[in-house]
């Protein structure tokens, strides 16, 4: 063993196993590229410092809960309470920040919400055995209420300075985005990471190859849940103040983003590339059908039209052939 | 010397059934163990027992000589015990590397540390023959070298005590010579092997003692020296290979029950059948040569395109399910769990299924009309015991019994068989055996897919041998032999007999 | 002994109990008029989640069930016909558009193969685009002559709504365990390939399963509009996880193949029960809806185990 170990041959393993993964989810990055275009066409305005901003400021926050969900499904389970959880976050930031936390306390106060709620959630569904998609729709009850309590009504502040920051001209939300990205990267990078995807495929297999499969699950979950109040900081951030029903929206888009980027309800199915760009795919449709004068209504039918066909067609021609 | 694994007196019951009774074995260093016994004989209860994947209800487990209260997996790896299981551990969406380390990751700062890995997994793989691309995902490959990506990862551990179970039941000819010399190998570096394998040349050759199991109970532990292939068959079987399979008289007619001329389904290209009444057609092969698509495309279970067809006097295919059982054909699956049975509900709604299936959805059903044509299966077939229990809560057999028998009220003119005595257990063999015949005699149909050859050669009136999406061979009851049958499976032609 | 370690009779049996403690603690509770309400409310959710229970145990799940209340109790106020005294006909037309919306629920989930959870909340969100289009964010009243007697009439003393639900819990009981077509049902939902080599015709029964919930949502719809009197965007909001809530608690397996519409009968009220409860307990918004939450976790992990299946 010794020997073979020091002998560092040659052999390029991560790349090539990064490059693998392309594969499943070209079409979609050339589905992503064309309404880009698209968009580029409508709103010329993009290619500036400031439209570029704004659009990557659209795009954030339903990239951080398309993650929250993705990594949920790639380990086989699923939160109806994302949306939930975002509400909380952002009213968490919205009362603290502006007061004696401080910006920072706030940010903690809100990092540690997310990863408790997530670890507790997890701890429920993994150990205690309890369908997921019960126990988070319970989850989101007791989250929403939880929201509503900290913050019965609109209201809270962000410091203005922060709100700048991160919703104003600068793209530092694109340069957060990439950083979380490449986060993530690194946490897929350790034995817990990648054992996501065996512990969501083949969780006896994997238990049997001595994967810690509870654990993995359970990390996923309260990842899932740091990522999601994370979203909720930011659309704090984005509009001033908090809203205890704010990110209520967010838990369709966040299945409707990752199931768009090829991620599958059987666990271990999809990639995180997958469900970022099925993300963008999403947010530039609705900001498209922003621009062509569709009422935020028709969105509402439009989107439902378009997740259904957007499952649908794949599958079909599976069975056609 | 201690042995480095053994197991002492372990029992082990699955829903009060036993099946594994006061059962001993050791595996010493430097010596390839045989573990035989037919299907459901207790043998991957044994190996999930030795590794730790389920506790003994009774009985010990030794590590080096010493027992260990309560062996988990976490446990046997230390141990340095390695199992190639049948059903794979791998991960369809991971690299062959990424498979390889699982759980076993090499690290460098808290990370796994991808060029160890490629290295420490290229030289595993190096051992089994695997030249894939390291990066090649899992489920890109097909079962014979994801079973090589199983046995690599198994030897990545280096382990003290190697159990196999059936590993060469997918590989190719090469494949098993690779595999062959490689245990050679690492027995004489003083390895401790398990070997469970259905060919006993391979066994004869390979392993120097053997334990047999039958329906639970150790009957053999001894050294195979001075013992001959029928020697270790009587010890499997109990009794002489040829009682197992009944007497019977060709019942074949001239008429056809079922006619198909060029013939598609799955990997079944322009196939020509007639299947003739009173007769037992065998359908034989290497596995996945498209032998199930065949009975499914019949069966309107998959799609299926033909140039003509006629299905027990009516032109055409079926096209689903219950058309085809309303043409008198009725399919038993070879996987009972996945596709045959509904385990969580009780025996009698299973053998009811079929009629709940064909009756108008909204007439009221009779709850002890139910249960009097359920009583009366079970009797007819020889099941015992409550039939409001859980279909899981019988044994293979059994539950083989419960999937043929729901077919029996509706009186199939064709029966499909998909290899009916897969994990089944000896007695039970010889029941199903006997039922196919008597259902011939009647003149009916039957069209039994098996992977067990002698099954064929005994059974079956005339047997199709299915060779890459075609039918390779149709071997008439004269020209019938094992011989005949792989020759023609391998592609070996002895072209006389092919219709 | 089976009858009383079976599932309905255990969520009976918490519901007597939740019933005798709080008729104690809270005078008006235990009053006759206060229980017939509740069981009024309950009928309802008992509704929504009749099919719900039936699409659960054929092994899916329907989340548009909420957006079908709320289109059966907005679109019915606008058809309003003179020429039927009775309002019957404008009643059978909704029940025929959200039967039809169930049908289209099942055509994704059975030819399309779209997996039951995004088929159905992709129709639910579908479906709330489409209301806003109809009726924008005014409440419709309604002025049916059926639906003001369904949601308010007491013939012998028993609302008409109960009355409703009792009639319909019959049927889907019969459905459900004495016909041909309910034991399909389990069998498709215990294991679907299995069924299929069986005979069972999948894509008819999976149509029929979301067909029926569609149905049951759209009498619910019509029953929360007589007792409301007024339809609104929203309506129909809580009966989403008040329906799951109730088919869990009620010993249905979520995973599918096994329970009882005579579990979530007693589900259904229990959840009315609870929150009852804590509106009588008096609390804010947000500690009644982690009241609510909590509850029905608590309840969970005291009868929700799934058992392991191999």
């Amino acid at each position: 063993m010794s020997t073979v170990s020091s002998a560092r041959p040659a052999v390029a393993l991560y790349w090539p196993v990064q490059a693998r993964r392309n594969i499943g989810v070209r079409s979609l990055f050339v589905v992503v590229l064309a309404f880009l275009i698209a968009y580029g066409f409508l709103f010329p305005g993009l290619f500036s410092a400031s439209g570029f901003a704004k659009f990557t400021q659209s795009w954030f926050p339903l990239a951080l809960v398309a993650m929250a969900q993705a990594i949920l499904m790639l380990t086989g389970g699923i939160s109806l309470a994302i949306g939930a959880t975002v509400s909380l976050g952002a009213v968490i930031a919205a009362t603290t920040m502006a007061g004696p936390l401080g910006v920072t306390g706030g940010a903690a106060a809100v990092a540690l919400t997310g990863l408790g709620i997530g670890a507790a959630t997890g701890f429920i569904v993994v150990r205690l055995r309890l369908p997921a998609i019960v126990v988070t729709l319970a989850g989101s009850f007791i989250i929403g209420g939880a929201a509503l309590l900290i913050l019965p009504r609109p209201g809270g502040a962000i410091p203005e300075w922060l709100s700048d920051l991160l919703a104003g001209d600068t793209p530092t939300a694109f340069v957060l985005l990439i950083v979380i990205v490449l986060l993530w990267k690194l946490y897929l990078a350790t034995p817990l990471g990648l054992s996501l995807y065996a512990a969501g495929e083949n969780p006896v297999g994997a238990y049997r190859s001595g994967v810690p499969v509870d654990a993995a699950r359970v990390a996923a979950y309260a990842i899932s849940g740091l990522l999601s109040t994370g979203a909720g900081l930011f659309v704090a951030a984005q509009t001033g103040s908090g809203d205890p029903v704010i990110g209520a929206a967010f838990t369709l888009n966040s299945i409707a983003a990752a199931v768009l980027g090829g991620i599958g309800f059987l666990g271990g199915q999809g990639t995180m590339r997958g469900a970022l760009a099925g993300s963008l795919l999403l947010s530039l449709m609705i900001s498209v059908m922003f621009f062509l004068g569709f009422t935020p209504v028709a969105q509402y039918v439009a989107q439902g039209l378009i997740i259904i066909g957007a499952v649908a067609i794949p599958q079909f021609r599976k069975v056609q052939q | 010397m201690a042995p480095l694994l053994a197991a002492r007196g372990v029992s082990k019951s699955f829903f009060g059934n036993p099946v594994l009774r006061d059962v001993s074995i050791a595996l010493q260093p430097g010596r390839v163990h045989a573990l035989l016994g037919e299907n459901g004989a207790g043998k991957s209860t044994l190996i999930n027992l030795l590794s730790g994947a389920l506790r003994p209800d009774g009985g010990t487990i030794e590590v080096d000589g010493r027992a260990v209260a309560r062996m988990t997996p976490a446990h046997a790896r230390q141990a340095g015990i390695a199992v190639v299981q049948q059903e794979l551990s791998l991960t369809a969406s991971l690299s062959i590397a990424e498979n390889i380390g699982l759980g076993a990751y090499p690290k460098r700062f808290g990370l796994v540390d991808y060029s160890a890995l490629a290295a420490r997994a290229k030289a595993a793989c190096e051992l089994v023959g695997l030249h894939e691309p390291l990066s090649t995902p899992v489920g890109r490959l097909p079962l014979g070298r994801r079973q090589m990506v199983e046995i690599a990862k198994a030897l990545y551990r280096k382990p003290r005590v190697l159990i196999l179970d059936e590993p060469t039941s997918s590989l190719s000819a090469t494949e098993t010579k690779i595999l062959t010399d490689l245990l050679e190998r690492l027995r004489s570096e003083g390895i401790a092997i398990l070997y469970i394998s259905h060919r006993l040349n391979e066994v004869m050759t390979l392993c120097q003692h053997v334990t047999v199991l039958k329906d639970g109970i150790c009957t053999a532990d001894r050294t195979l020296e001075g013992t001959d292939a029928a020697g270790l068959v009587r010890l499997m079987v109990g009794r002489d290979p040829g009682d197992l399979f009944p007497q019977w008289r060709p019942s074949a007619s001239p008429a056809n029950a079922v006619s198909v001329r060029n013939f598609s389904a799955g990997l079944m290209r322009d196939v020509d059948l007639d299947i003739r009444t009173g007769e037992v057609l065998g359908i034989g092969g290497l596995v996945g040569q498209g032998q199930e698509d065949l009975l499914l495309g019949l069966y309107g279970a998959i799609p299926a395109r033909t140039a003509s067809a006629t299905i027990n006097g009516t032109p055409g295919l079926p096209g689903g399910v219950p058309r085809a059982n309303a043409l008198g054909l009725a399919y038993v699956p070879a996987d009972r769990k996945r596709e045959g049975l509904h385990l969580i509900h009780t025996i009698t709604t299973n053998m009811m299924l079929p009629a709940f299936a064909r009756l108008p959805a909204l007439k009221l059903r009779s709850r002890r009309a139910e249960r009097e044509t359920a009583r009366g299966l079970a009797a007819q077939l020889g099941i015992k015991g409550d039939l409001a229990r859980q279909a899981q809560a019988l044994s293979g057999g059994n539950q083989q019994k419960v999937a043929l028998a729901k077919w029996m009220p509706h009186d199939p003119v064709v029966l499909l068989l998909n290899d009916p005595t897969r994990g089944v257990d000896v007695e039970t063999k010889r029941e199903i055996y006997l039922m196919l015949r008597a259902f011939a005699a009647a003149g009916k149909a039957v069209v039994l897919l098996s992977s067990d050859t002698p099954e064929l050669v005994h059974l079956c009136e005339r047997v199709a041998v299915v060779r890459d999406g075609r039918i390779a061979a149709m071997l008439e009851r004269a020209a019938l032999s094992e011989e005949a049958i792989v020759s023609a499976a391998m592609g070996a032609e002895n072209r006389k007999v092919a219709a | 002994m089976a009858v009383l370690s079976s599932r309905p009779f255990l969520t009976v049996a918490i519901v007597a109990a939740v019933w005798i403690a709080a008729s104690f603690a809270s005078r008006g509770f235990g009053a006759y008029g206060h229980l017939r309400y509740l069981v009024e409310l309950g009928a309802v959710i008992g509704l929504v989640a009749a099919g719900q229970t039936f699409v659960v145990i054929a092994g899916g799940i329907d989340l548009s069930v909420a957006a079908i209340v709320t289109v059966s109790a907005i679109s019915l106020p606008l058809l309003s016909w003179q020429a039927d005294p009775t309002g019957l006909a404008p009643v059978l037309v909704v029940l025929a558009l959200t039967t039809i919306i169930g049908l289209v629920n099942g055509l994704g989930v059975a030819l399309l193969r779209v997996h039951p959870m995004i088929m159905t909340l992709a129709m639910a969100t579908f479906l709330q685009g489409l209301l806003i289009i109809i009726a924008g964010g005014s409440a419709v009243t309604a002025e049916n002559p059926l639906v003001h007697w369904l949601g308010n009439a007491r013939p012998a003393g028993i609302p008409a709504g109960v009355l409703l639900w009792v009639a319909v819990s019959v049927i889907v009981l019969t459905v459900m365990h004495a016909t041909p077509f309910g034991a399909r049902i389990f069998a498709m939902g215990a294991n679907p390939l299995a069924a299929a080599l069986s005979g069972v015709p999948v894509t008819s029964t999976t149509l029929a399963v979301y067909g029926i919930s569609g149905f049951t949502s759209g009498l619910a719809g019509v029953l929360v509009l007589g007792m409301n009197g007024q339809g609104y965007v929203g309506i129909g909001d809580p009966y989403l996880l008040a329906s799951i809530a109730a088919v869990v608690l009620g010993g249905t397996s979520i995973l599918g193949g096994l329970g009882t519409y005579a579990g979530t009968i007693p589900g259904a009220i229990l959840l009315v029960t609870i929150t009852a409860l804590i509106t009588v307990v008096n609390a804010s918004p947000g500690w009644r809806s982690i009241l609510f939450g909590s509850l029905i976790l608590g309840l969970l992990l005291l009868s929700g185990r799934e058992q392991a299946r191999r």
